[in-house]
């Protein structure tokens, strides 16, 4: 028994409880995939059912594996080609109605002529993947740029297409995702604040602790006056409605000094994004943040001027020292974070790792970059 | 020879390689990068980061676990009041009077504006601190950075990432000529041969970070800077011959069997 799972020591069997501190992105998918198969949940979040608090409501839910492993580690795009796979076979789970909360189009890299160096590099970024299984990475010229995304602004003369790419309506994946953990049972407990031990969650106002086989710890930003090497790094956004403007792909504009994304949404609405900030503030957007991003998504298509601002979201993107998330076992407790920017990319080869460690099913090929990241890092790099 | 260090403020280095902390993929693959530089001296920019309310610690404390000596910069301030700000905030967060004076004049170019530069300088010179401004290579402008109570200058090769090495050798040489002070070239290297060729012409120190942190193995590429510039200095301490028009065997021909010549 302990051979098969030395980390938790008793594997929990089906029908275990199992305590998840964080409701987030990675919270959520443990309890769902958890409770599917027969374990008792209990879900601890601080904020309210809403998810404010969440980087997962916050986000603009792109998957980029060709985009993010250029500004990352080239495992990125591995990774992230599972997370694409698995994506598409949990909503189909999800039943019906929630596959076409995934949208395969690809996407798109623009930018001004006097920025075009900036697709030369990124094309001298990704040089490594352009050999990697089903990558494509093509330069366009003004015309397939406006053949793709017609509302474009026609300026626009050079640009990338990057496949497999694809987005998903997040907000209303969680949704479905809250509907289906009632339907199973999930107990979840808002606006409570927590300290995670082994086999046991402490409740920091009552100062009651409450027993569990297992404890995961998931709570991303929220948990790093406890992990060492835990930072939270600011991310800002702004969500428009608009009907003068179509885009069926993410398009992310290119300029020295920002990378902003524009990423369609259901109903008209889109999510433009995200800053950067090596800050920990969680107060709201600044006027420069807003300039940058609506004269961003301005340039992108003139039409965006006459567009309604519905939100303006900040929040913490969890990021350990390397920006490359982590799985940390010991025993009776179990810590998913550090996913950064890569949340809705990366969580389905997180998930799965902590899945395979939990119920020893089978062993996730994907553990050696989560769990000894620093080797398993160079190792990426050496073979890629 | 004699020890052959930068002095800078009345402090000692013995690396002439100062390098930015911005742009990385993460902070670890920075503090990477730094050691590969054995630089002595890091930049960094505080704003946007909100110190005021303790935010941004942790990311701090990874950079001051490089055991460098911090300077911080004012980049992306574009007033006087501004920058000044920015310097004050920056002086109590990092308990230092060392402060790297940016004020652009230019938005997409990054410019300084020398205008704002010269009174910025002198309104913290007279606060204590001790700049090193970021100007461009205009001999009256480095005049007037000097009157106002600079001790060392910081002259542009190009504009800041722009990666195009030494634009103006002419003006550059002249400023070399010209001060005594510690002359070092901020922003525009893109290459370590851009570098070494800074050091061949006696500047005492390069401060980079697009140049290291945009390359495919930014490690590796700090390391080869800090190569560059020890090759640079050294060159620039032996003392270059001079170029020549006519060729000048190396090997005299005097004297030499005349058979072997038609072999």
């Amino acid at each position: 028994m302990t051979q098969q799972n030395p980390q938790t020591q008793d594997p929990p069997y089906p029908g275990a409880r199992i305590g998840i501190a964080g409701g987030g992105l990675l919270g959520t998918l443990m309890a769902w995939q958890l409770a599917e198969r027969g374990y008792r949940v209990t879900i601890f979040e601080a904020g309210s059912a809403e998810r404010n608090l969440s980087a997962a409501h916050t986000a603009a839910g792109m998957l980029a594996p060709i985009s993010e492993a250029a500004a990352a580690e080239p495992c990125v795009y591995t990774l992230g080609l599972h997370g694409i796979e698995r994506w598409h076979q949990w909503l189909e789970q999800l039943g019906e109605g929630a596959k076409h909360c995934i949208h395969n189009k690809g996407s798109l890299l623009v930018a001004h002529p006097q920025d075009e160096s900036e697709l030369d590099q990124f094309m001298l970024d990704s040089r490594t993947l352009r050999g990697q299984p089903h990558a494509r990475i093509e330069p366009l010229d003004g015309g397939d740029i406006q053949s793709l995304e017609p509302d474009l602004n026609p300026q626009l003369r050079r640009g990338i297409f990057l496949s497999p790419e694809a987005h998903l309506d997040n907000r209303q994946i969680l949704a479905r995702l809250d509907a289906r953990l009632a339907a199973l049972d999930v107990e979840r407990i808002y606006n409570t604040q927590v300290v995670p031990r082994a086999k046991q969650i402490l409740d920091t106002q009552s100062q009651t602790a409450r027993p569990f086989c297992l404890v995961i710890d998931c709570r991303g930003a929220g948990a790093r006056h406890c992990l060492h090497n835990l930072r939270g790094v600011r991310g800002e956004t702004l969500h428009l409605e608009t009907t003068e403007v179509s885009l069926s792909r993410p398009v992310r504009l290119m300029h020295p000094r920002y990378q902003l994304y524009v990423v369609p949404k259901p109903g008209n609405r889109y999510v433009i994004g995200a800053t950067q900030i090596e800050s920990e503030d969680l107060a709201p957007i600044t006027l420069q943040s807003s300039l940058e991003l609506s004269s961003a998504v301005y340039t992108l298509s003139p039409a965006f001027a006459e567009a309604r601002i519905l939100e303006a979201g900040v929040n913490l993107r969890p990021a350990f020292a390397s920006n490359f998330p982590q799985l940390q076992c010991e025993p009776g407790l179990l810590r998913l974070n550090g996913l950064f920017r890569h949340g809705y990319l990366l969580a389905p080869a997180l998930v799965d790792c902590a899945l395979a460690q939990i119920t020893g099913e089978s062993e996730s090929p994907h553990k050696r970059y989560f769990i000894e990241p620093k080797q398993a890092l160079s190792l990426s790099r050496a073979s890629v | 020879m004699k020890e052959d260090h930068l002095t800078l403020y009345g402090e000692t280095f013995s690396s002439r390689f100062l390098l930015g902390t911005a742009l990385y993929e993460s902070p670890q693959q920075m503090c990477d990068a730094v050691a590969a530089a054995r630089c002595e001296i890091i930049t960094l920019g505080l704003r946007r980061q909100n110190p005021a309310a303790g935010d941004g610690e942790r990311f701090w404390q990874l950079i001051q676990q490089t055991g460098c000596r911090l300077l911080p910069n004012t980049a992306g301030c574009k007033s006087v009041k501004e920058a000044v700000n920015l310097a004050q905030m920056s002086r109590e967060l990092f308990s230092t009077e060392w402060i790297k004076l940016e004020v652009i004049g230019d938005d997409y170019n990054l410019q300084p504006d020398p205008f704002a530069l010269v009174e910025a300088s002198r309104e913290l010179i007279g606060q204590g601190f001790k700049v090193l401004p970021y100007c461009t290579d205009d001999l009256i402008l480095c005049q007037r950075l000097r009157e106002a109570g600079c001790e060392v200058l910081m002259p542009w090769g190009a504009p800041i990432g722009t990666g195009r090495g030494l634009l103006n050798r002419y003006a550059l040489k002249t400023l070399r000529e010209r001060f005594d002070c510690p002359v070092i070239i901020d922003a525009g290297i893109g290459a370590p041969s851009q570098a070494c060729e800074a050091m061949e012409m006696g500047f005492d120190a390069v401060l980079l970070n697009t140049a290291v942190a945009k390359a495919q193995n930014p490690v590796l590429m700090a390391a080869s800077f800090a190569n560059a510039l020890v090759a640079g200095r050294q060159a620039y301490r032996a003392g270059l011959m001079q170029a020549r028009q006519t060729a000048s065997p190396s090997t005299p021909t005097i004297g030499q069997p005349f058979w072997h010549q038609n072999k």
